[in-house]
């Protein structure tokens, strides 16, 4: 089977102006330096880096709305840049912080648009439609305005709209952003389902780490442009995504806190930043640990930042 | 669904959109009420300073209809310069160019949906103000016959002149400046405040072929006085203002469209 994705040195520089009036300066700046990969048909990818690592600009060039400066790629055969409109109807595409959904409209009615700009069979989609709307759990909302609904529900309603056209290829351009614990978690599952059960390719770009473990099977990291690391996900959370940072606020000055697997990384009067080594020691334990330590006013517990397991890579390569 | 007809689709979903908010399209209807109340009394005053029963072929009444009718095209046109600006700077493109549909037509399509239900309420209100204020002027059907036949090409020439300035946002920081000449030229060569008629003699022959005032003057002046042999004339200078700026719309958006596909949205 030939791979659904697939891209060689593919590169892309932006020229940008700096400075005013005639001193302006023309500068290039590589947003993406020579990746090759192959995704093959129904995986799941998590494209992910730290904000300006060039996930983005990818998406971009693979849904073809961007040429690239120089190498190949190909998306279910077509050539995005060269055959945007045959591609179009093959892939589905969801960005974050951009909205397909008619502001002051039900979803249902972006459903009966996007019906029609696909040209689907009436029966086809009566019954893809009311799938998406099971699966998604809209039946609740599908009748209200896209301006009453939560974040976590409109992204839903975004992300089975971009699924009504069958598409085999499913793009997610920083999908989980800006949505709480809940919602987040919510949409992470839908999307594994879906990958899980119909088989699609998902190729999702996320800039938090959280995302690495829930959605993909396999993770690809980069930074500067360039691919850091291309591995299984199960393996990069045995060697990176097993710590998690845990950020106590006491009401009082607390006792020390002295575990195996447990790092102080910043101390001052009444806080404390822990870093915990999840191989060595359960978060539990950590946690009834730091309730003895002194009355506690605010307790989180966070993945370790993609900049972190950045360095990390870095460091041990 | 294929060609042409996913367009007026989407057209008729902007104008359901329109419709549920009714609040924001509603408030410029207060201001159309306002204008039209300070324009009866200019001509109240004119009409009567001048002790002319008609003023370029208009009576009294007939001009506060035809003012209703020009203020309510004015005041109906959508904001598509702002749209393709905000999708130009906010990278909302991208939404728009992963489906299977031309950019241009979605915008036309969503322009023509909120162009109709604007001008719809604004007219409806517009009129009932006329009728408050001078009565009834004599309407035959032909009258709306023509009027509703004037309206369609008028408001796509508008569209594409609008379009073209907005996709100045390709290269220019601001379409603002732009925007506001056009629409200032339209209303006034246009004849939104006095009708093409009462123009000085000179300008009234270029003025009449000018698209301004097909989008504006020639729709509206069908209400007042219909005639199938002027409207012909205003179909046929609407069409040849659409293939004009049409072609242009399709040269600089070649244009535009190249350097998003170069630099993104």
């Amino acid at each position: 089977m030939s791979p659904a994705i697939e891209l060689a040195n593919l590169s892309k520089s932006f020229v940008v102006k700096s400075g005013k009036g005639l001193n302006r300066e023309s500068k290039e700046v590589v947003a993406v330096d020579a990746i090759s990969l192959e995704i093959e048909e129904g995986q799941s990818v998590a494209f992910v880096g730290p904000n300006g690592a060039g996930k983005s600009t990818t998406i971009k060039m693979l849904t073809g709305i961007l040429t690239p400066s120089s190498g190949e790629a190909r998306v279910l055969g077509f050539v995005p840049w060269k055959e945007r409109t045959r591609l179009t109807r093959h892939i589905g595409a969801v960005f974050g912080q951009r909205s397909q959904l008619w502001y002051h409209l039900p979803p249902g009615d972006t459903f009966e648009l996007l019906s029609r700009i696909y040209s689907l069979d009436r029966d086809k989609y009566r019954q893809r439609r009311d799938h998406l709307i099971e699966i998604f759990q809209m039946s609740s909302y599908l009748d209200t305005p896209v301006r009453k609904l939560s974040l976590g529900q409109r992204m839903r309603a975004e992300v089975a709209c971009s699924l009504l056209h069958f598409p085999r290829v499913l793009f997610l351009d920083e999908p989980t952003i800006g949505l709480d614990v809940i919602a987040r978690q919510e949409l992470r599952e839908l999307i594994r389902n879906w990958n899980r059960d119909e088989g699609i390719t998902v190729f999702l770009t996320s800039h938090d780490a959280g995302d690495i473990e829930s959605v993909a099977k396999r993770v690809i990291i980069i930074n500067h442009g360039r691919v850091v690391l291309d591995d299984r996900v199960s393996s990069v959370k045995r060697n990176y995504l097993d710590s998690k940072v845990i950020s106590v606020k006491f009401r009082e000055e607390p006792s020390g806190i002295d575990m195996d697997g447990v790092e102080t990384l910043k101390s001052s009067y009444h806080s404390v930043k822990l870093a915990v080594d999840t191989s060595l020691v359960s978060i539990e334990a950590v946690i009834s640990q730091v309730l003895k330590a002194a009355p506690v006013a605010d307790i989180t517990i966070e993945n370790p930042s993609l900049e972190s397991i950045i360095a990390h890579i870095y460091n041990q390569h | 669904m294929t060609g042409l007809s996913k367009y007026f689709y989407i057209a008729s979903t902007s104008a359901k959109s329109n419709v549920a908010y009714l609040g924001e399209v509603a408030s410029r209807v207060i201001f159309l009420a306002v204008i039209l109340y300070i324009f009866l009394r200019l001509w109240q005053v004119t009409y009567a300073e001048t002790g002319a029963s008609e003023l370029g072929g208009f009576t009294l009444a007939q001009m506060l209809w035809y003012l209703a009718v020009t203020e309510s095209i004015i005041l109906s046109a959508p904001r598509i310069t702002q749209m393709v600006d905000r999708d130009v700077r906010t990278g909302e493109l991208a939404v728009h160019l992963i489906k299977p549909m031309s950019y241009p037509l979605y915008c036309l399509g969503t322009s023509m949906g909120e162009r109709v239900v604007r001008f719809a309420l604004n007219l409806g209100v517009g009129l009932v103000i006329a009728l408050i204020f001078v009565g009834p002027i004599p309407l035959q059907p032909l009258s709306i016959a023509c009027l509703l036949l004037a309206l369609p090409l008028a408001f796509v020439l508008d569209f594409l002149a609008n379009f073209l300035i907005g996709l100045g946002a390709f290269w220019l920081e601001d379409t603002t400046g732009l925007v506001l000449i056009y629409s200032r030229i339209t209303m006034i060569l246009g004849g939104m405040l006095i009708p093409i008629e009462l123009f000085p003699e000179a300008m009234q022959s270029w003025l009449r072929v000018l698209p301004f005032a097909s989008i504006v003057y020639g729709p509206a002046k069908m209400l007042v006085a219909p005639s199938t042999s002027a409207l012909t004339e205003l179909l046929i200078i609407q069409s040849l203002g659409i293939v004009g700026v049409g072609a242009l719309v399709a040269i600089v958006y070649g244009i535009a469209s190249r350097r998003v596909f170069a630099n993104g949205g």
